[in-house]
């Protein structure tokens, strides 16, 4: 607005003066001074080196050098010539794939499963649904060696479905905990509301439940393609040398490359399925669903 | 979303005429994932225990029991460092893990203000970064002349030394991608604190370490007893982080495993040491399992 104060608009509404504001604003950072510097720190910690590895993206050869804080020449230079690299074209296709398959084989086992755990009554059923939490109790890559040993027999080493074998074993607990709690959550009344006025069985299972699990459903899918997506340990000990998946061309890259665009640059590109979970997924990791997977 | 319930909301018993039919056909529902289970964890784990702990003469193709393969373990002074180097690092993250987390899990349970909401998005982040572009991002972050290096010479501080490649570097790390899974159970914990029994106990004069060491730490044990758990598991069989970050020598167990697997495919050895950890995490495992399957406070 262009006009200033008038006499009668401060009198009706109050006009919230700087000043005033801004020791109302010094009261809350005194009150939460823990917040603040919790904050600051987070930020440092957390977020510092994934700000480093997006400048590192987008420097040009020799152009971030100390004891500058940031790149002294930008440029694109790195991301053609990483994507084109035949290692990178033939990993990132591998990878979508085998995640895309380990995720449709976890839900066609795990989710009938999940259903007849949260629905049904037979003996036993606690202590089996807890026999997949006591999975946990393994530490991981222990485990891997021994199922890699069996592997080895079987001559499931460097072969496809050796890889998506180790890696279905991932995804069982986030398959079958996520949605047996969805299915338990389902209010029963409106399943028995519809059976009354005649619906079939499988009519009030596809147009009443399913519609309610849904959305956990897909919250289960997304988490199970994205943890395989971004599956390592697994892939490198029972892939290596033929098949190889992104996560575990980055350990090579790691290692080998002395210039850190390249990593940079791959870094960026495996992110991006992170971050759409992130923005997907932020509500459904504080309903939860995640610490109830370990047992909470 | 409601989550499992483990002591409530058992389903409704079915009509008993139908019962042993839906009890059969609950059971081959649920047979698949159990079979993968068994096949792929509970059978791989027990074979390595069963064939680390016998021997099979060429000769005469008996198999006898013997502790040889752990005897050698032990004997060998690289592998033991190796296994001493895991265990300095699983204290280390783990006793971190809980100094960072509990103060960061009581301030998100209990402060409802706009910047509690931004700790709580940054505390679980790194859920959202996977373990091989954290590494990669710490050792650049981190590494001698990286930005962390770059930012003190610029405050004037001189003679930074960098964790990368050192035990360090790999428990910076874990603590990285530990926090949010150590906050989110914490917090999980101790939101079953309600409300009205922290503000009762204010009300007859209760001070902020009276509620602290009364209310909240007893009634959270269940939670902090299942991070502790589960770090040290998770520790013990990481690979990625101290792979990527550590030094050459020692090697975390995680890493001398996949060396001897992979590198010098001596398969016995890798699941020998496999074992050991295994062992390792027995006690911690029991303890685990114990904690979940034990009713919670309140709800028998």
């Amino acid at each position: 607005m262009s006009t200033p104060f008038t006499s009668a608009q401060t009198a009706n509404a109050p006009v919230r003066l700087p000043p005033a504001n801004f020791s109302k604003w010094l009261k809350a950072i005194r009150r939460d001074a823990f917040g603040i510097l919790m904050l600051v720190a987070l930020f440092i910690v957390i977020i510092g080196p994934m700000i480093a590895v997006i400048l590192w993206a987008f420097t040009q050869p020799g152009g971030w050098r100390y004891p500058s804080l940031i790149p002294t020449r930008w440029g694109l230079n790195y991301w053609a010539d990483t994507l084109m690299r035949a290692d990178v074209t033939r990993a990132l296709p591998l990878s979508i794939g085998l995640a895309t398959v380990v995720t449709a084989l976890s839900a066609a086992i795990c989710l009938p499963a999940a259903y007849a755990f949260a629905r049904m009554n037979f003996p036993g059923r606690q202590a089996l649904l807890l026999s997949f939490l006591a999975t946990n109790a393994f530490p991981r890559f222990g485990l891997y060696i021994s199922i890699a040993i069996i592997f080895f027999r079987l001559g499931l080493i460097a072969t496809i479905p050796g890889v998506i074998l180790i890696q279905i074993v991932n995804t069982l607990l986030l398959m079958i905990w996520i949605p047996t709690s969805a299915f338990q959550g389902v209010d029963r009344t409106l399943e028995e509301a519809a059976l009354d006025v005649g619906a079939s069985r499988v009519r009030v299972f596809l147009q009443v439940t399913l519609p309610l699990v849904l959305p956990a459903l897909a919250a289960a899918l997304l988490l199970t393609f994205v943890s395989t997506f971004y599956e390592a340990q697994g892939a490198l000990l029972i892939g290596i040398p033929n098949v190889i998946t992104m996560p575990v061309l980055m350990y090579d890259i790691i290692n080998s490359q002395p210039e850190p665009q390249y990593g940079a640059v791959i870094s960026l590109v495996l992110w991006l399925p992170s971050l759409l979970l992130l923005l997907f997924a932020q509500r459904f990791v504080r309903g939860g669903a995640i610490s109830a997977g370990f047992g909470v | 979303m409601e989550t499992a319930q483990l002591t409530t909301a058992r389903p409704a018993p079915a009509v008993p005429a139908r019962r042993d039919w839906s009890a059969l056909f609950a059971y081959l529902l649920i047979s698949p994932p159990l079979l993968v289970l068994t096949l792929l964890i509970f059978i791989p784990a027990a074979q390595a225990v069963i064939e680390t702990l016998s021997t099979t003469d060429a000769a005469t193709g008996q198999t006898t029991l013997t502790l040889q393969n752990y005897i050698a373990f032990f004997q060998d002074p690289i592998l033991v460092a190796n296994l001493e180097f895991t265990i300095q690092i699983t204290i280390a993250t783990v006793a971190l893990l809980f100094v960072i987390g509990f103060p960061l899990a009581l301030y998100l349970r209990f402060s409802k203000s706009r910047i509690a909401a931004a700790v709580q998005v940054l505390a679980l982040f790194p859920l959202f970064v996977p373990g091989v572009i954290l590494s990669f991002a710490l050792i650049e972050f981190l590494g001698s002349h990286g930005m962390f290096d770059t930012m003190l010479n610029l405050i004037g501080i001189q003679g930074y030394r960098t964790p990368y490649q050192h035990l360090q570097g790999i428990v910076i790390a874990l603590v990285w991608e530990n926090i949010p899974f150590t906050v989110l159970i914490l917090t999980a914990g101790l939101r079953q604190v309600e409300d009205a029994v922290v503000e009762s106990a204010r009300d007859v004069g209760a001070n902020f370490w009276q509620i602290f060491t009364r209310i909240l730490l007893p009634l959270s044990k269940r939670s902090a007893m299942i991070v502790l758990c589960l770090n040290i598991i998770g520790v013990f069989g990481a690979f990625t982080i101290p792979y990527l970050l550590g030094p050459a020598q020692p090697m975390t167990m995680g890493v001398s495993m996949q060396q001897t697997f992979n590198r010098y495919e001596d398969r016995t050895g890798a699941l020998t040491q496999a074992v050991i950890t295994f062992l390792f995490c027995a006690v911690v495992g029991v303890l685990y399992v114990r904690t979940i399957t034990q009713p919670r406070e309140g709800q028998r």
